[in-house]
């Protein structure tokens, strides 16, 4: 009885994995980390390109780097739940098949315990993809917008100003097209 | 006879105008233009001076000087800005071209240049003139001129280089993960 409520509350704690939104501390580190990376790349066009002072600037580098990074990181983590239960779906029957060939030599283990790794192994691979994904496209659109709102809209407009609205309207954009379902 | 007096007139007028064309003094048209579109600061701007003698004599001794830009706003970097022409003959002109660096950024008035000559051979006195005036110029700072005109190749290679590992990981881990699952798809299909 004991074990069998073991079982079932490992399977109902990957099945929990599996639909929560919650990250782990260990994606919530690589998520804040990529997050904060990519939104101080901007800093370096707006130093380079239209002249801005690092030193006298750089409590307003900081504020919108850190509130990018906030929003970015958002956009990651909404974006990796959307994307994650559609790799599921995708990734089912090789994953199964891989488990399965992994296990074939081993007869000790039940079909059940076959099921439980194959979820294990979905859930991590799911995961792992969207993760990756995430962080590719968002960085992506967000670097995107960016360049073409500064250099673009945006360039008639002084440095500072140029850079707050550029830097906080991507990461908002982004952040927002994340919380979309599709 | 007639014939004969008729040559006679000629003659005559002939005579009474080359008299009064060589009696016409030098008179020299003097102007002073700015061949740049844009007005940087630390960079080359051209001034070019233009002669034109609209007298009837040579103009001897043509004396320039534009003493407009003071040395501590302006470096020559090509040319002079005082200048002596022997001789500018009647109805021709003369040209002479001066290259400065602004080394600081603001407004300047660009004012005229003085052109002193002896309007003929036995003039005692020179005569004193001055050039057009180019008017206000606006000095732009070079930031502001590098800002918008350079093309900041390597800022733009640096930038490339710097967002490549946000972009190019992701994509190669997903990618990887991506094939090999789709490759034991495959190779089920092809079973």
């Amino acid at each position: 009885m004991t074990q069998k409520q073991k079982a079932l509350s490992k399977e109902e704690e990957i099945l929990l994995q599996d639909f929560s939104r919650n990250v782990s501390t260990k994606s919530n580190a690589l998520f804040y980390g990529n997050a904060f990376i990519v939104s101080a790349i901007p800093i370096w066009l707006f130093w380079r390109i239209h002249f801005m002072d690092l030193l006298t600037s750089s409590p307003l580098f900081l504020i919108i780097t850190c509130l990018s990074t906030y929003l970015v990181s958002f956009a990651y983590k909404k974006t990796k739940f959307v994307l994650k239960h559609k790799v599921a779906v995708k990734r089912e029957d090789a994953i199964s098949r891989e488990i399965s060939k992994m296990i074939a030599e081993d007869k000790k283990m039940n079909k059940k315990e076959k099921d439980e790794r194959v979820l294990w192994k979905k859930n991590e691979v799911s995961d792992y993809e969207a993760t990756t994904f995430s962080i590719f496209y968002n960085n992506a659109l967000f670097l995107a917008v960016v360049i073409g709102l500064s250099f673009f809209l945006l360039k008639s407009f002084s440095p500072s100003f140029n850079y707050i609205l550029s830097v906080g309207l991507s990461s908002g954009l982004i952040a927002l097209l994340s919380t979309g379902t599709k | 006879m007639d014939n004969w007096l008729k040559i006679c007139i000629v003659v005559v007028f002939a005579v009474a105008t080359t008299g009064n064309e060589e009696a016409t003094p030098a008179k020299l048209l003097f102007s002073k233009q700015i061949l740049n579109k844009y007005l940087v600061e630390g960079m080359d701007i051209v001034i070019k001076y233009s002669l034109f003698n609209v007298g009837g004599t040579a103009a001897l001794d043509v004396q320039v000087a534009d003493n407009t830009f003071g040395p501590q706003d302006f470096e020559v970097v090509g040319g002079q800005l005082k200048v002596t022409i022997d001789r500018i003959p009647p109805g021709s002109n003369a040209t002479h071209v001066v290259v400065i660096r602004p080394s600081k950024y603001g407004y300047f008035n660009f004012t005229a240049a003085e052109v002193s000559y002896l309007p003929s051979e036995d003039a005692a006195e020179a005569l004193v003139g001055l050039s057009s005036e180019p008017g206000q110029g606006a000095i732009v700072p070079f930031k502001e001129y590098d800002r918008k005109f350079s093309p900041h190749l390597l800022d733009w290679l640096s930038f490339a280089v710097m967002s490549m590992p946000s972009l190019v990981l992701p994509y190669a881990l997903w990618y990887s993960s991506k094939t090999k699952y789709e490759a034991i798809m495959t190779q089920k299909k092809d079973k």
